[in-house]
């Protein structure tokens, strides 16, 4: 009686255990033994198919010579910074005034967010057209008489990733609005109350009190979409396929092609391996505070 | 939650004067508009696109008005247009997503719901080197992992299946579905299971009658953004299924992504459209309870 | 609701059943437009004909590398397709791989290396064995131009590329786009390789974009190759920037553009809107002393697998693809010539006539060369060296020099 107590309860306490165990095999199996395997790949010679040699670094020095790759890296963090900034930005001003019990809102807001719902695929050809300098706005606004006006970033290698960005931006920013918006909403009114009572104007408010008591929102913005602006693969393919030249090329769209066009496995596997990281360098400080303060709270 | 919903009131209504309002709101609508409006432009421009004539589109109008208004490029796409050598348009694949992204969406949340409770209401040494260790594969860079994963899948048994597709979907969910669930689940206080447990319930029956019923916005979200993501995934899509078997997205790529060819551009169009179907629908159907829901957790970080 | 769920699953477990019955083979294509399709439905038949199942598996864009990685998927978890479309090295490499099933056999018995050119058997073969069945060929060095706006402007087909490119600088003149295009590398590769065995004959080709010789690579020719594309792209207008081929093709069509340098693909365009060709537009080789046939091919090759059924299927299939009736069907829809040169030429168009013609030429004079950009000359990981290279040159403002030690480093890079 006593004993099978004690084997139940014992099983109860490693229920918990045994019930995410298969979740972490599967993360293990799938994401750390993958990561593996692409770092063993990264030190062969493997092209057209996986070799299992040992070529130490070459494949890593290969990826460093090419100008692609560098065009690549400089690339993301170009992109990665105005598209983390200007979607925040946006999302947040657009949060803040769609807070202001507006009416429309659901509208208002299905319209921000449907951006997320279309698969780049084919939303890329409109915006190929919007921005193409002979079809789109510029030529809209010439024939509307401003003749001067030029908007042909997407013709211009130097410029061309800044187009990317816009469209990214206009496909994302609806996600950071509703994650503020939700923020804002749960944000205790009479805090916003007793500072009007103070004589404190709105600006002041939401530059002093309302922005800062976001910052879990915008840790949660801050981690999904540098998720998505590391991911972003159809968005430059569908807009640019990575050109004009490669002006446009990425780090997801580098290891694609590099794999599957190239035949070059193991540049690609390198890629891999140094896009991961990045994402570590930056992922698991942030990880490791957040939950040591957990810990000791 | 909802006691905080309607708390809040706008903040301007406290303003004293009449005018200063009505300029205010006048500040207010503005931009909200203007974004609104650039917001719509792609999608003017696919909408009218696909109302087009094959013709006008080639001779030279790409994002004015129609001419002529025809809905021969709607019906193509949904079940005309060839994909390969099957004109079947877009309908059989919408049926195998749905096959794909329901079981997907729901295994991946539950999965998630059960690995937040456990990370936060069981928590066991070394639950946050557990915790950890899924987020990160939130990150996983999925072009590299391609090749290891049909060999898995290979071994399985499960290559180039629907179950196959479901897999790696779940697998790759289940990262963020932890998050969002651990998230949530963090901001419930602890006495909530202490006081089930006093009264006898288990570890599933507390899950089941304490912690699910609490959980429904974080549900949704969860739901939203799963379903988002695997709806429009393209890349598992073409390299774990094969014909037939094939989601829309890669359907719709054989649409789209013709290189020797004419390309049909309103069907193109009218295809993404109906391929968006689904997300958009979420999207305006629960979108206020997505708010909500993000509110009630998933921004607690 | 579990009912439902249940019922999906087993729907879903069916579907691999029925695709093993009898005789049926998969065929993992990347043909997905309109035209391709037709063409592609031509075998299908003949196929079907013979009562064998077709089970489609099309997986478009990217030239191929969306099918290709497909592929890669299905042969690394142990499920290759029955049948696979091959462009360039693709069928030579799995080969290598011992994934192929060799089809000698069926060539003994067809004649297969005697009714094809011997140029192209490097793609079809591997060593001893005859590892894919080429359907087609393409021509890609082909200029499309519009009569009309030659005829006004009183410009003969140009004999040389200097001869076009001062008839390029008339039409501007004049306010006409000589030459559409998009910028997507392709495309500017069509004519890099042009310009690579046109003005410098067939055997720089061959040091260049086969061999790879270190001197060729970084020679004063080479520099003025790089002038040559600058000057072409003086005369492409600036809206270049993602236009699709097909759009191009279309200015050209209803004369905003003089001419454009794409593969015989474009010519279905010209024929869809009632167009003749001598009559409404031309098409002639890109000019060079001797002119060269740029060739692309389409083949299919067999997969190793067990199942008997499928393993019949893949015979008839090849048998099919190879059969003179099939190819003339095939490529009178598809707009390129029978890779078979044994095939009637009576019933084509005056263009694919010339090309017939040409192609007899390039053969014997040795002019016969495999398309860089689309794969039949260099291996990949070197081509996307020259296609990266020319398309940056193209759309920005590099110096020739700079393109040349860009060009030579990157293919040392890649060795």
């Amino acid at each position: 009686m006593n004993a099978a107590k004690s084997f139940s309860s014992r099983l109860a306490g490693w229920l918990p255990r045994i019930v995410v165990a298969p979740s972490l095999l599967v993360v293990i199996v799938t994401v750390y033994l993958f990561i593996l395997w692409t770092g063993v790949i990264s030190f062969t010679s493997s092209r057209f198919v996986p070799v299992y040699d040992f070529a130490g670094l070459e494949q890593y020095v290969r990826l460093w010579a090419t100008p692609r790759w560098h065009t690549a890296v400089a690339n993301l963090f170009i992109f990665s910074a105005l598209f983390l900034f200007l979607s925040t930005g946006i999302g947040l001003l657009m949060a803040i005034l769609l807070d202001q019990n507006i009416r429309a809102e659901g509208f208002l807001r299905a319209v921000y967010l449907y951006p997320m719902a279309l698969s780049f695929i084919v939303t890329g050809t409109a915006w190929k057209w919007i921005m193409n300098p002979g079809l789109g706005i510029q030529k809209v606004i010439n024939e509307l008489g401003w003749t001067s006006f030029t908007f042909d970033w997407i013709t211009d290698p130097n410029m061309a990733i800044y187009t990317v960005v816009i469209a990214g931006v206009w496909q994302s920013s609806g996600f950071a609005m509703a994650i503020f918006l939700a923020g804002l909403r749960g944000i205790d009114n009479s805090v916003i109350k007793a500072a009007q009572i103070e004589g404190a104007g709105l600006p002041l408010i939401y530059r002093q009190i309302i922005i800062p008591m976001l910052r879990p929102a915008m840790l949660s913005v801050i981690v999904l979409l540098s998720y998505i602006a590391i991911k972003s693969f159809d968005l430059v393919l569908a807009l640019t396929n990575a050109g004009p030249g490669s002006a446009t090329e990425l780090p997801s769209t580098f290891m694609f092609s590099a794999t599957f066009r190239r035949n070059q496995m193991g540049v690609g596997a390198a890629s891999a391996v140094m896009m991961l990281m990045t994402v570590a360098a930056i992922i698991v400080p942030y990880l490791y505070s957040e939950l040591r303060e957990r810990n000791n709270g | 939650m909802a006691n905080a919903l309607a708390q809040h009131k706008p903040i301007d209504e406290a303003l004293p004067r009449k005018t200063r309002i009505r300029f205010g709101r006048l500040l207010i609508y503005g931009p909200l508009c203007a974004m609104a409006a650039l917001y719509l432009m792609p999608l003017w421009v696919m909408v009218v696109t696909s109302l087009k004539p094959l013709d006008e589109i080639y001779s030279g109008s790409f994002i004015g008005l129609p001419q002529t208004i025809t809905l021969d490029a709607w019906r193509a796409a949904w079940s005309e247009a060839c994909i390969g050598t099957e004109c079947t348009g877009l309908k059989p694949y919408f049926a195998n997503s749905l096959l794909m992204v329901i079981p997907a969406v729901v295994l991946s949340t539950g999965i998630g719901a059960i690995n937040g409770y456990i990370l936060t209401k069981w928590r066991f040494p070394g639950a946050n080197l557990v915790f950890g260790l899924l987020l990160f594969g939130c990150f996983l860079p999925y072009q590299a992992i391609l090749i290891p994963m049909a060999r898995t899948l290979g071994l399985l048994g499960l290559a180039g299946s629907i179950p196959g597709l479901v897999f790696v979907h779940v697998a790759y969910g289940i990262c963020f579905t932890t998050l969002f669930f651990r998230n949530f689940f963090v901001s419930l206080p602890d006495e909530l299971t202490k006081a089930a447990m006093v009264d006898g319930a288990g570890f599933f029956r507390i899950f089941w009658s304490v912690i699910l019923p609490t959980s429904i916005p974080i549900i949704v979200v969860s739901c939203i953004w799963q379903f988002t993501q695997i709806w429009n995934d393209f890349l598992f899509g073409v390299s774990f299924t094969s014909g037939g078997n094939s989601p829309m997205t890669v359907a719709l790529n054989n649409i789209v992504n013709v290189t020797t060819g004419r390309k049909q551009y309103n069907v193109d169009m009218a295809a993404a459209m109906i391929a968006a179907i689904p997300t958009l629908l979420v999207y305006i159907v629960a979108g206020r309870y997505f708010v909500r829901g993000l509110t009630a957790g998933a921004v607690k970080g | 609701m579990s009912k439902f769920l249940a019922s999906l699953v087993a729907a879903t477990m069916l579907v691999p059943a029925a695709a093993r019955a009898e005789g049926t083979i998969e065929v993992l294509h990347h043909w997905v437009s309109q035209s391709e399709v037709d063409a592609l439905n031509v075998i299908r038949k003949d196929l079907e004909s013979k009562g064998f199942q077709w089970k489609d598996s099309a997986v478009g864009g990217m030239s191929g590398a969306n099918a290709q990685q497909a592929l890669r998927s299905r042969l690394t978890s142990g499920d290759p397709p029955g049948a696979m479309q091959f462009l360039g090295w693709e069928g030579p490499q799995w080969a290598e791989q011992g994934v192929v099933r060799d089809l000698n056999d069926l060539a003994e018995d067809g004649g297969w290396r005697e009714a094809l050119p011997p140029q192209l058997l490097t793609f079809v073969t591997s060593g001893d064995a005859f590892i894919a069945a080429p359907i087609n060929m393409h021509r890609q060095n082909w200029v499309w131009a519009n009569k009309k706006i030659f005829d006004e402007a009183g410009i003969a087909v140009p004999k040389t590329w200097a001869d076009l490119i001062a008839a390029g600088k008339k039409l501007k003149e004049k306010g006409i786009t000589p030459v559409a295009m998009g910028d997507e590398p392709w495309q500017i590769g069509i004519i890099f390789d042009a310009l690579l065995s046109d003005l410098y004959g067939p055997e720089f080709y061959r040091k260049v974009a086969i061999d790879l010789d270190p001197a060729a690579l970084n020679s004063a020719e080479m520099v003025k190759v790089f002038d040559t594309l600058r000057e072409v792209r003086g005369l492409v207008d600036d809206n270049f920037v993602g236009r699709d081929w097909a759009v191009a093709t279309g200015l050209v069509i209803n004369g905003e553009a003089a001419m454009q340098f794409m593969g015989d693909w474009a010519k279905g365009e010209f024929l869809a809107k009632g167009l003749k060709p001598n009559a409404d537009f031309y098409c002639f080789a890109t000019p060079a002393k001797v002119p060269t046939f740029q060739y692309v091919i389409d083949s299919f090759g067999m997969f190793t697998v067990k199942d008997e059924t499928v393993q019949n299927a893949q015979v008839a299939l090849a048998e099919t693809i190879m059969d003179p009736a099939v190819q003339k069907g095939f490529n009178l829809i598809k707009g390129s010539i029978p890779a078979r040169t044994d095939v009637s030429v009576d019933d084509f168009d005056d263009c694919a006539k010339l090309g017939f013609n040409e192609r007899a030429e390039a053969i014997k004079a040795g002019s016969m060369l495999g398309a860089m950009t689309h794969g039949f000359a260099a291996k990949p990981e070197f081509a996307s060296v020259f296609g990266d290279v020319a398309a940056q040159f193209f759309v920005g403002n590099m110096s020739s020099d700079d393109a040349v030690k860009m060009l030579v480093e990157g293919i040392d890079n890649a060795r």
